[in-house]
């Protein structure tokens, strides 16, 4: 092992000395070679040796298992399951990797770069996390073939063309997130022109639709407010490093690029914690178009990380989305101070896939809900990040309680195309090829309560999609044309019934700004008893939500979707509860005045016996 | 930290492997420090022992378990610590002490942590109370039966399928009869990895371009799966697709053995033609997003791919008898 490793070296150290011989005659400066041009942070690293040929073989095994149906049999990224994808498989042919601890444009490190990759999968993609499934060994079996026989361009073995700055992620110290690196770091984002993709607040709405891929495909920037989608978190969302890492190699084969060159190391863990500090925490914290202040800056380094759920990834869900009561008139606006006193409720949202037309690539992942109210209503303000405001120009044919809509030419998409070229069918794919010659609908969001829920046999509730037969549901929808509606829904194909509501619901605020919709929608507590929720204080009020990305192709049921959720109207807290512990506490006291007093005449009868 | 890690599917082996493990290494420390002359008295040893299989069981077990659950382990584990601090007379007696000592107060110290406890225990009980008496409101739990009695027969794209009798029509032998003996000798091995038994050979591999018969019905099966299913029962069929995290529960785990192993291949039939919407009442059809496959498949397909879930997890399908 060490002595196959020392030639290897000698060999390079051959070659570079065969260069520098060569160049010198030439007359080059000797500073074009790599070891001068090292970038702050990196190191150069040697060549690994190749795989035995038993492991490649083991690995074919793991790979024709596990990875063909998504990857290919050429390792091409064209699976069958790759057309119903968006990020798609990998095409590892060209050797072109993301996530790296190496320079720009060069190949991963195999044991660690690739390693982790199939160890923790790549969140907000299909990829998913391999440890547990598969063993260590079966995993690098697996990437043993897929290095030797599917990247076909490139070989970690070619001396002549591969060299690997390695970044030394393990040897530099992160920067502490300190309110002035925030606050620096927030300036160099704008200095180093992260904003023109990223947006101004860090929703990836700078550049949304124009963005390629090396293979042609639609891609969007990163939304840093969801560190736990970021591909290369590693199953560790809000470590400082992995941002570090990302922003000093680059993502390869996308358009972006590796800032190691232009950046010092101490610029770049500034910026890495400033990304870091706007991903979401338990506390809402805004920096309108990115300007932080000392005292946004403070908040940031002081809040609370939300807490990541093991099995999915994902910020943990709380199902129950409380309501507090206020006095007097409901909150105008989204910086009223009273939202504060309820914490706000993370929805978790997938693509509608149940019905036809079905939504496999949803752009809407999840949504920010609080709700207030006081003696006649109630209020909800929704949040959520969508990279793009999308109001459909052409009328509407249709009407707002239609929800057939196919014969609108409103369909599903087949699955076919596995490469950019031919793929009519994908909407980002469309959106990449032809800017402006697309059917933009209009974004939305809907909620829906059980009609008459009081009655329901418990557990039983209208099914989550616009009700059913026997128990209807009461659908409360907006949409960006400025439509709010009402609607009682029979089942997932009737078309909504108007309801007599209309003009008691009341659009608050409907904003979209830097990637991010608020929408307040007000609506009384209680209506006509038969036909709409007759919202009560402090019961389990079964919800749904609903969200549309108009420039997804969202519209009628392609859309996103979540689980039951639970409305609690919070009551005023009642007296009792202040009561009974005080007599609790009175009570004990009393017993261990009286146990205390035994014990003592006991050992006093025993002391005079 | 890796193998710190909770496997699933193994977990209450490794539940209880790991705590009976350390009740071993507790009563090994016990046993060297009495032989060192340096033993640790009873009543300290019960509380520690007790405390540590509280944090265990908070910390340490995921998806958390809930307090009313807690508070029975708490409760079973207390009576055996009381079991073991009461084995004989000597040992009770050893084991009281300290608490009469400090209830007589027996020294300046006895005395401090005696008026002490007269101020806490109140307080505690009564924030406890208080807690208690605060209105909370956790998600409600629903229990929901997981495979509901099947019907009798099921129409699918207008063919009636009599359950007890019906055949997966792509199970089949190299003659084209139907052998579930034969097919299920060409699934995964059933070891970490669950891989093909032999990717050189067409009877094992799917995607071997000789594969014929019930080999290359599985890949089928699974081309149908990877456009179809795995958004959310998850790339290795586990239940963790991409969306699981939208779910409350997550989908349904197949390399798990209560789900299809325990099932007949036409109980899944009939599930996945008439997905969430097609449940009796038990099953909770309002909350269930899985799709009536019969919409988006023909029934060739939805056999194929229930024939690629088993190759796939490595569990034959149960039989009637």
């Amino acid at each position: 092992m060490s002595k196959s490793r020392y030639g290897i070296n000698v060999a390079r150290w051959g070659v570079c000395l065969g260069f520098s011989v060569l160049l010198g005659f030439l007359g080059l400066p000797l500073s074009s070679m790599a070891q001068e041009d090292l970038p702050e942070g990196f190191k150069q690293q040697g060549l690994p040796s190749p795989p035995p040929a038993e492991q490649i073989e083991a690995g074919k095994r793991v790979y024709f298992t596990k990875c063909v149906w998504c990857h290919g049999v050429e390792g091409a990224g064209d699976g069958p399951g790759a057309v119903r994808l968006w990020p798609r498989p990998r095409n590892f042919n060209a050797g072109t990797f993301k996530i790296r601890h190496t320079a720009s444009g060069q190949l991963p490190l195999i044991d660690l770069d690739l390693l982790q990759t199939v160890t923790h999968g790549l969140p907000g993609s299909a990829m998913p996390s391999w440890e547990g499934i598969l063993t260590e060994q079966q995993r690098k079996d697996v990437l043993a073939f897929v290095t030797t026989q599917l990247v076909q361009d490139r070989s970690w073995q070619d001396e002549e063309f591969e060299e690997f700055f390695v970044l030394e992620l393990e040897k530099l110290a992160p920067k502490e997130g300190t309110p002035e690196s925030i606050k620096r770091g927030s300036e160099l984002v704008v200095e180093k022109k992260c904003i023109e993709c990223h947006g101004l607040e860090g929703r990836g709405d700078g550049n949304a639709f124009n963005l390629k891929d090396d293979w042609g495909f639609s891609i969007q920037p990163a939304d840093w407010h969801k560190c736990w989608n970021f591909r290369g978190s590693r199953q560790d969302p809000y470590n400082v490093k992995n941002i570090f890492r990302t922003f000093s190699t680059g993502l390869n084969g996308t358009p972006m690029p590796s800032f190691a060159d232009n950046t010092s190391v101490d610029e770049r863990w500034d910026i890495a914690n400033y990304v870091n500090s706007l991903c979401e925490r338990e506390q809402e914290i805004k920096a309108p178009q990115g300007t932080v202040t000392d005292e946004t800056a403070l908040t940031f380094s002081t809040s609370q990380p939300l807490g990541i759920d093991p099995l999915t990834d994902k910020p943990k869900s709380n199902f129950v989305v409380p309501s507090k009561f206020v006095e007097g008139d409901l909150p105008t606006d989204e910086n009223d101070e009273r939202w504060n006193l309820i914490p706000r409720r993370w929805i978790a949202m997938g693509g509608q896939i149940t019905h036809k037309p079905r939504n496999f690539v949803n752009r809407i992942d999840d949504m920010w809900v609080r709700a207030l109210y006081n003696e006649t209503h109630i209020e909800f303000m929704f949040r959520w990040d969508d990279r793009t405001k999308s109001i459909q120009e052409d009328e509407v044919d249709w009407d707002p309680t239609e929800v057939n809509l196919e014969d609108y030419g409103v369909e599903e998409q087949a699955p076919q195309g596995t490469t950019f070229e031919e793929d009519p069918f994908h909407q980002e794919s469309i959106a990449a090829k032809q800017k402006d010659g697309y059917a933009v609908y209009n974004d939305g969001v809907a909620f829906q309560f059980p009609i008459k829920w009081q009655e329901l046999p418990a557990p039983r509730k209208p099914r989550y999609f616009w009700g059913d037969e026997r128990f209807a549901a009461d659908i409360t929808k907006w949409t960006a044309d400025g439509t709010l509606g009402v609607y009682e829904g029979t089942g997932w194909d009737q078309d909504f019934t108007e309801v007599d509501f209309q003009e008691e619901v009341e659009v608050v605020k409907a904003e979209w700004a830097n990637g991010q919709w608020t929408v307040i929608v007000k609506r009384p507590l209680k209506g006509d008893y038969d036909e709409v929720a007759y919202l009560e204080q402090g019961k389990y009020i079964p919800m749904v939500f609903f969200a549309w990305d108009g420039h997804n192709g969202d519209v009628g049921r392609k859309m996103a979707v979540s689980a039951f959720y639970y409305l609690v109207m919070e009551p005023p807290i009642p007296m009792s509860t202040y009561i009974y512990p005080g007599l609790i506490t009175v009570g004990i006291v009393i017993i261990e005045g009286w146990v205390l007093g035994r014990r003592a005449n006991r050992r006093k009868d025993k002391g005079q016996a | 930290m890796t193998w710190l890690k909770l496997v699933e599917g193994y977990m209450p082996m490794q539940m209880i492997s790991e705590l009976a493990g350390s009740i071993l290494v507790f009563a090994l420390v016990n046993w060297a420090l009495n032989r060192a002359g340096m033993g640790i008295p009873k009543f300290w040893a019960g509380i520690g022992v007790w405390i540590y299989i509280q944090l265990y069981l908070k910390y340490r077990i995921y998806p958390p378990i809930p307090f009313s659950v807690r508070a029975i382990y708490g409760t079973v584990s207390g009576c055996g610590i009381f079991m073991w601090v009461s084995g004989s007379e000597g040992e009770w007696q050893e084991f009281k002490r300290p608490i009469l000592n400090v209830m007589d107060g027996i020294s300046g110290f006895h005395k401090g942590v005696r008026t002490a406890a007269l101020i806490v225990i109140p307080l505690a009980l009564g924030g406890f109370a208080y807690n208690s008496f605060l209105p909370s409101f956790e998600e409600p739990i629903e229990l929901r039966t997981v495979h509901p009695a099947p019907p009798a027969t099921t129409k699918v794209h207008g063919k009636t399928f009599v359950l007890q009798v019906v055949e997966n029509p792509y199970r089949v032998n190299d003659d084209g009869k139907y052998d579930q003996a034969f097919t299920d000798a060409r699934i995964v091995e059933q070891a970490m990895g669950r891989l093909m038994k032999d990717v050189n050979d067409p009877n094992y591999n799917p995607w071997d371009p000789n594969a014929e018969g019930y080999i290359k019905y599985v890949r089928e099966g699974g081309e149908i799966f990877f456009q179809n299913c795995h958004f959310c029962h998850g790339d290795n069929l586990n239940g963790r697709g991409l969306w699981a995290y939208a779910f409350n529960p997550i989908p349904a785990n197949f390399t798990d053995a209560g789900t299809i192993a325990q099932l007949q291949e036409t109980f899944v039939f009939w599930r996945v033609s008439k997905g969430g919407i097609g449940l009796p009442g038990e099953g909770f059809p309002w909350a269930s997003v899985m799709p009536p496959w019969e919409q988006h498949l023909t029934v060739d397909e939805i056999w194929k791919v229930v024939m690629f879930e088993y190759w796939h997890t490595g569990y034959y399908p149960r039989t009637w008898d």
